[in-house]
């Protein structure tokens, strides 16, 4: 898209550029990084403590596979939060709208134009806030159920270093995969 | 006369019996059980009594007892003092109270005797022990593991089920 085109869109149209895109704002993305580092870390104390993986020498896969992991779970958590902003809004639409309606009854200054726009901004915000949370709370879910699975069940027999670097690249990864399909 | 001789033999092996068996036995018994079956193999049952006769015993006085069917020799461990061990698996020991039957030589004898014909009877013992085991802890119900991944299930359920219905 050539930066003419850009100059040309409306504040209306950009708000709805934003609602569509895939883009995450900066504050969204830390919030994203931080809680999947979060979630990625924690499997180090049940590896350590329960399955007795020795830390010292582990140092440079718990930093490998920890990164890895907080890079793979933000990209699940982006995709499932676009996947899930649409519909949360068509959700919303009719309470929040009739929220702001009541709202701006007062303003009797305010043009109607504005008043659409700010419902549309506060939409995209409660749809926006709404898929984000839901979107970390989905993935760390399934994600620790998944290394719970693996770790204790299907690779309990390999030695903890393997089991560890098996269950987070499997289950960050089965996430990511997951995360980039349509349903 | 043959038989006045094996009359006095008979006599003497009588009297030498009845002097050596105790009389109106009372016994005073401590007993341990292993409670703690976590990181142990075997659960033990130990049992120490002392014997308390009227008549003075011999000093090799041997005892011996059986313990649900199962033969055991009580090993004498002091002055009268009397101990009967043996251990189980932690899945076949049953808790409640087991009974042990104290047997001297002469009992323990014609219960080989009477076994031999019949595989199950039975001798009065000379004493019966009463040993309360009352079951060996071998950890919690549920595993923390199984409970962790229990939990963490439902949670992953919960937000499955939730996703869906988002995007129905």
């Amino acid at each position: 898209m050539s930066g003419k085109g850009n100059k040309a869109f409306t504040k209306e149209e950009e708000l709805l550029l934003q609602d569509f895109s895939r883009n995450v704002s900066t504050k969204s993305s830390a919030l994203f990084y931080g809680n999947a580092f979060i979630v990625s870390a924690i499997p180090i104390w049940l590896f350590w403590r329960v399955h007795a993986l020795e830390v010292s020498t582990s140092l440079a896969w718990f930093a490998l596979v920890t990164t890895a992991s907080t890079w793979l779970l933000a990209l699940a958590y982006r995709n499932t939060k676009f996947h899930l902003k649409h519909r949360v809004a068509v959700r919303r639409e009719d309470a929040v709208a009739r929220e702001m309606a009541r709202k701006l009854a007062d303003e009797k200054k305010m043009s109607r134009k504005e008043k659409d726009e700010r419902i549309l901004w506060k939409k995209n915000e409660v749809a926006d806030y709404e898929a984000t949370t839901f979107s970390i709370f989905y993935n760390n879910a399934l994600f620790l159920t998944i290394v719970i699975l693996s770790s204790f069940y299907l690779l309990r027999s390999f030695t903890p270093t393997v089991n560890y670097i098996v269950s987070l690249s499997a289950a960050s990864g089965v996430l990511a995969l997951l995360s980039t399909g349509t349903k | 006369m043959v038989t006045k001789y094996l009359l006095t033999i008979f006599a003497i092996a009588i009297s030498g019996t009845y002097a050596e068996s105790c009389q109106n036995p009372r016994v005073e018994a401590n007993s341990f059980t292993t409670l703690d079956a976590t990181v142990v193999t075997q659960i033990a049952y130990i049992t120490e009594f002392t014997l308390k006769c009227d008549n003075p015993l011999p000093a090799n006085y041997a005892l011996y007892a059986e313990v649900e069917g199962r033969p055991l020799t009580a090993a004498r461990v002091g002055e009268n003092k009397y101990q009967v061990s043996w251990t189980e698996e932690p899945a076949k020991a049953r808790s409640g109270v087991h009974e042990i039957h104290i047997m001297d030589e002469e009992g323990w004898a014609s219960l080989r005797r009477a076994r031999r014909a019949d595989p199950a009877a039975a001798v009065a013992p000379l004493l019966a022990i009463q040993l309360q085991h009352p079951g060996s802890y071998s950890g919690p119900w549920v595993n923390s593991e199984v409970l962790a991944t229990a939990l963490s299930v439902i949670v992953a359920y919960t937000a499955l089920r939730n996703k869906s219905k988002i995007l129905a």
